[in-house]
């Protein structure tokens, strides 16, 4: 332990800048890393949370395929309580408002859990702690009851309650859709059971009457089951499915948690491999600081050497070194990964409610299982980072330390095997490239990535030895004294530099290649748009659901639009979820007809899609999205069985579109069959098309203005929802662009760092400059181009490497993700624009460094005396 | 006082202090020297006893902490960092134990430092790098780096940079240390010619009898104090002043 302070602890603290830089880089990437874990579970944990609460006791529930239940069919169900209790219940999102704040600023309501119970027979399914205005609860059934006997009655949270000053007796609008209710608030929950979701934005009411608001007679949403005690939950759920009548299936309430885990599992695996660029530049900084310290301090290990130290001690003591940067760097970095983890929660949670599922997301808490997964992660691969110099350090003779001087190592002669290393891995990134993904996921894609990556760190010294000796012969003779000296100075410590340069180089191939598939995403974005966005206006709700909850649109409102002297067509797109294998993908409806008069969707097959889509009019024939097709295997001319109401129903393949409004596959039918098999249900948006000499705007104008001002309808135009739709595109790529910020910022971090190494390195080089007659201004602008040479190199190698991983990224992991095809486009404008913000961050990076430079003393060149 | 001719060097009455820890220690102690130009001092004396610092103090390297050191009649206490930078480029030169050549320069680009430094055009530089490598027998080693040499050509290369930009004052500092006897003649003999031919004053500080024996007046040291001044040579023209 003594040794290990001598040598190493008190040399972290000699070095101390250089051992700060190296920890924050190592706690940033931790940091990164538990912060995209913590957000990713956020996402799917705020479904959860909101989930189990409302399940309750509930074992097993009952639904049918997509749609809701007539209540008529429950009657089929009778046989159900053998099992033990039944519920049936309707469970919806609405929005929910005081009536004090109906007009006016601050009318905003909102999105409320809403649970229409028969509370008789829900009692024992959750828990319901009803208090009186004084705080007393209320305990019998018979007090609930009559609370709930009036058909306005609600029961509301204390915690709304609280929020909006509500008491019993007060009045609030509930808005569903485009039917706004007003109802009366009879009780308050005590903080349990339901009203424990999602900060006590719950609502209850009894089944009839949420019916009745809702707009849905006679319907419910499932039936929940609590099985009688000791029945074993596996037994009974194969009892009950082998009973139940065709459309309807049997699931335990936490299948719905897997399913939405499924459907981000992509999003948020990729999310995860790009955290991990960060934490992979941080490794590079462990291995910078370590071969570093094993550099300058060879004589030192060769005296040790000499006095008996064995080598497998030197190799402890420097693998000890990655280990006690490791260690603080872990323990600042969890922390900080959870104050980043609010930020990514922030920046992830729109696109996760825009694209998936709509929750209340907050970061989980720090448990042991984040802290402990930080250090497994960081530890062993900081020591990994901090094998090869460590392993060097054991392999140096005392005789060899003892001959040698502490200078830079003048290698001369190109690896070859670095260029053989380099060639070999970009061979085997491109062959994983071809492979298939494993479960869906892009896992090849990934260690495709990750070779070239390899491969792109193995050329790093490869190229700057080119670029030497290239010099060397050309350009070095025309550049003035400080160019030649900074060339001189790097040329020479190739080996060193290698490693930080890598660090930046892999850093903004990953911006470079990132930004290359966000480009091209965006451009074809703005093509599909524009080529699917043909009608002049588009209706949908005013309270924006989500793609798992979306809102229904009146018959009222649509009729009002339709009488509308401009409108010539309209098209209303309804979607149902309906379980497909073990995803759970999107079974929507159009017209086919207006499609194909107006147009609206891309397809990418057949050829002539206008025959095929003629031909789909009215039969059991579906159009399915581009996602759906390749992550199911399905193509023109197949047949897919959709489950419905009524049983499972074959469905010919007619047409392929391009959809890149969702990934987890689209099914579109004609209107009417969509009804036929899946009941009347009403649209969720309309395309409303006008004759050809109506101005948009005003038109939309004139239907807002008939529909009243409590209408709750927005009507966008077309170019107002292609500007919205860009909107979403770019904050759904911010956290992206974060990421990787954070890693550009950590190696620059870690050019500074190598910068300064070298000028510690070079003191009394220095010192001999400041002899002959080098100002400070000299030394400074020498380090300063050597920043500047380090920043073109890494960005030149950067760019070259990110165009070959944004080739794996568009072609392979994006498709195999996502499902989707992305046309090659080159962000020309972006890269020019951040590779100069990035070359002249690089070269302040040198300030420090350079300021160090000009304060070396000349009195250590001469002999002592 | 002994002097002949004009004054190059003047020091006068220099302190030089350090602190160490809580204590402060003078290297060097109220010397007074004058040196001229041409003369060749050699300044001997024990390990530790201030022939360095005195060295630093005369090449414009560092400030003394009391009295005054004057170049060629200037004094260079009132002169920033940058006027004395431009003084060691312009009117003094160095030669080292441990030759300090930088490694990632070639010979010749090491010899025509001074020369870049001070703005020269780069051809020039070259030729005449190549006119002093000629000089110190080192033409057919232009392109070599530092560590390609033997240490009585690194030595020499150190030379010709040291007096590329024709200096009044050459500040060698145990120039023969690092070499055997062989070179360290041959090095030696290259500063009596350059001090004879060009006229540079030569200060050098050595351990070496030998070496010293070589020089027109041996300057001792001991303690930081200058003990005793000898003339070696007829043509000797240095002046000393004695302890106080």
């Amino acid at each position: 332990m003594s040794l290990f302070h001598w040598l190493i602890l008190r040399h972290l603290k000699q070095n101390f800048l250089r051992s700060i830089l190296t920890i924050a880089s190592i706690a940033v990437g931790v940091a990164v890393v538990v912060a995209i874990q913590l957000a990713n579970r956020s996402s799917v944990r705020g479904f959860e949370a909101a989930l189990n609460a409302i399940a309750g006791r509930t074992s097993l529930e009952i639904t049918v395929a997509g749609v809701d239940i007539e209540e008529t069919r429950l009657t089929e169900l009778g046989w159900l309580r053998e099992y033990g209790l039944v519920s049936p219940l309707i469970d919806a999102d609405v929005l929910l408002r005081p009536a004090s704040r109906r007009f006016g600023a601050g009318n905003e309501a909102e999105i409320v859990r809403l649970l229409g119970v028969d509370i008789l027979r829900d009692q024992p399914f959750r828990d319901y702690r009803l208090l009186e205005s004084d705080g007393r609860e209320l305990v019998t059934t018979q007090e609930f009851l009559q609370l709930l006997t009036d058909s306005r009655a609600v029961v509301i949270t204390a915690a709304f309650a609280d929020r909006y000053g509500l008491e019993v007796g007060s009045e609030l609008d509930l808005i569903a859709g485009t039917r706004a209710s007003a109802l009366v608030v009879r009780g308050v929950l005590g903080d349990e059971g339901p009203a424990r979701v999602s900060d006590g934005n719950f609502a209850l009411m009894d089944i009839a009457a949420a019916q009745w608001v809702l707009g849905r007679l006679g319907r419910v949403d499932r039936v929940d089951i609590r099985l009688t005690d000791g029945m074993d939950v596996d037994l009974a759920e194969q009892a009950i499915r082998e009973r139940l009548p065709v459309g309807f299936s049997v699931g335990r309430p936490v299948r719905r948690v897997a399913q939405v885990e499924r459907m981000l599992r992509a999003f948020h695996f990729n999310l995860t491999a790009l955290s991990f660029v960060a934490l992979l530049v941080g490794l590079f900084l462990v291995y910078n600081t370590v071969a570093v310290s094993v550099i300058t301090r060879r004589v030192e290990i060769g005296i040790l050497r000499t006095v008996g130290i064995s080598r497998g001690t030197v190799l402890r003591l420097f693998l000890g070194e990655a280990i006690a940067l490791a260690l603080v760097g872990c323990v600042l970095g969890v922390p900080l990964g959870w104050v980043l983890a609010q930020e990514a929660v922030r920046l992830t949670s729109s696109t996760v409610s825009q694209f998936w599922v709509a929750t209340a997301a907050t970061v989980p808490p720090l448990d042991l299982g984040y802290v402990a997964a930080a250090f497994a992660i960081g530890l062993p691969l900081s020591m990994v980072a901090a094998a090869i110099p460590a392993a060097e350090a054991a392999a140096l003779t005392p005789l060899a330390t003892v001959r040698s001087d502490d200078h830079l190592d003048m290698r001369e002669q190109l690896p070859r095997r670095f260029l053989v290393g380099a060639l070999l891995l970009f061979l085997v990134g491109g062959w994983l490239a071809t492979r298939e993904p494993v479960g869906g996921l892009p896992v090849f894609g990934l260690l495709s990535v990750l070779a070239v990556v390899f491969g792109a760190v193995l050329l790093v010294p490869v190229v700057l030895f080119g670029f030497s000796n290239w010099g060397k012969r050309t350009i070095t003779r025309w550049l003035n004294v400080e160019c030649r000296l900074a060339y001189a100075n790097l040329g020479s410590a190739i080996p060193r530099l290698s490693i930080s340069v890598a660090a930046l180089a892999v850093s903004l191939a990953m911006m470079v290649a990132i930004a290359i598939m966000v480009g091209s995403f965006r451009e074809t974005v703005v093509y599909w748009v524009g080529q699917t966005l043909q009608a002049d206006l588009y209706a949908a709700s005013a309270r924006q659901g989500s793609a798992t909850d979306p809102v229904a649109i009146s018959s009222e409102v649509e009729a009002t639009i339709a009488r509308h002297p401009a409108v010539v067509a309209i098209d209303g797109f309804a979607s149902v979820d309906v379980a497909y294998g073990d995803s759970l993908i999107v079974v929507g409806s159009g017209r086919f007809g207006v499609l194909l008069e107006y147009g609206g969707l891309l397809f990418k097959a057949p050829e002539d899609w206008r025959h095929a889509m003629a031909g789909a009019v009215g039969v059991d024939a579906v159009v399915v999205s581009e996602s759906f097709s390749l992550q199911h295997g399905k193509q023109v001319g197949d047949s897919v069985t959709l489950q419905t109401p009524r049983g499972p129903v074959p469905f010919r393949i007619a047409a392929v579109y391009f959809d890149y409004s969702n990934d987890r596959g689209v099914v579109v039918m004609d209107r009417e069959i969509f009804e036929q098999h899946y009941a009347v249900r009403r649209p969720t948006g309309l395309s409303i098309y006008l004759d050809s000499g109506s101005d948009p705007v005003s038109v939309r104008d004139g239907i807002l203005a008939t529909l009243g001002p409590d209408r709750r309808v927005i009507i966008n135009t077309n170019s107002a929802l292609r500007t919205e739709g860009l909107r979403i595109f770019d904050s759904t790529f911010t956290i992206t662009y974060a990421l990787e910020v954070i890693a550009i910022v950590v190696s620059i971090f870690g050019v500074a760092a190598m910068l300064l190494t070298l000028v510690l390195d070079r003191k009394q080089e220095i010192a001999m400059l400041r002899l002959v007659g080098a100002e400070r201004c000299h030394l400074r602008r020498i380090v300063m181009i050597e920043a500047g040479v380090l920043g073109i190199v890494s960005q030149a190698i950067g760019l070259v490497i990110g165009l070959v991983l944004s080739v794996i990224l568009i072609y392979v992991i994006n498709v195999q993700s996502f499902g989707w095809t992305i046309q090659f486009h080159i962000p020309g404008v972006f890269l020019v624009q951040s590779s100069l913000t990035i070359l002249v961050a690089t070269i302040l990076a040198g300030l420090y460094p350079a300021r160090v430079a000009g304060r070396f003393a000349m009195s250590d060149l001469s002999a002592e005396g | 006082m002994y002097r002949v001719g004009m004054s190059v060097l003047a020091v006068h009455d220099v302190y030089k202090r350090y602190a160490r820890g809580d204590r402060e220690i003078a290297a060097v102690r109220g010397v007074s020297l004058s040196l001229d130009a041409g003369a060749f001092a050699a300044v001997v004396g024990p390990s530790g006893c201030g022939k360095s610092t005195l060295l630093h103090l005369c090449g414009a390297m560092d400030r003394p902490s009391q009295g005054e050191v004057s170049l060629e009649g200037r004094s260079l206490a009132t002169l920033d960092d940058d006027h004395l930078t431009r003084i060691r480029r312009e009117r003094v030169g160095f030669v080292f134990q441990f030759f300090n050549l930088l490694p990632t320069l070639t010979v010749a680009e090491n010899i025509g430092l001074p020369l870049l430094l001070a703005g020269g055009r780069a051809d020039t530089v070259a030729q005449s790098a190549a006119t002093w490598a000629e000089r110190v027998g080192l033409s057919h080693r232009l392109d070599h780096f530092p560590q390609q040499l033997s240490g009585g050509e690194a030595q020499r290369a150190a030379i010709a940079r040291a007096i590329i930009h024709r200096p009044v004052l050459l500040i060698a500092d145990e120039p023969t240390g690092n070499l055997d006897s062989d070179n360290g003649a041959l090095v030696l003999n290259l500063l009596r010619e350059l001090n004879t031919d060009a006229g540079v004053a030569v200060l050098m500080a050595t351990h070496d009898a030998s070496v010293a024996a070589g020089a027109a007046l041996l300057v001792r040291m001991h303690d930081g104090q200058i003990v005793g001044v000898e003339a070696q040579h007829q043509d000797a023209r240095l002046a000393h002043k004695g302890v106080r």
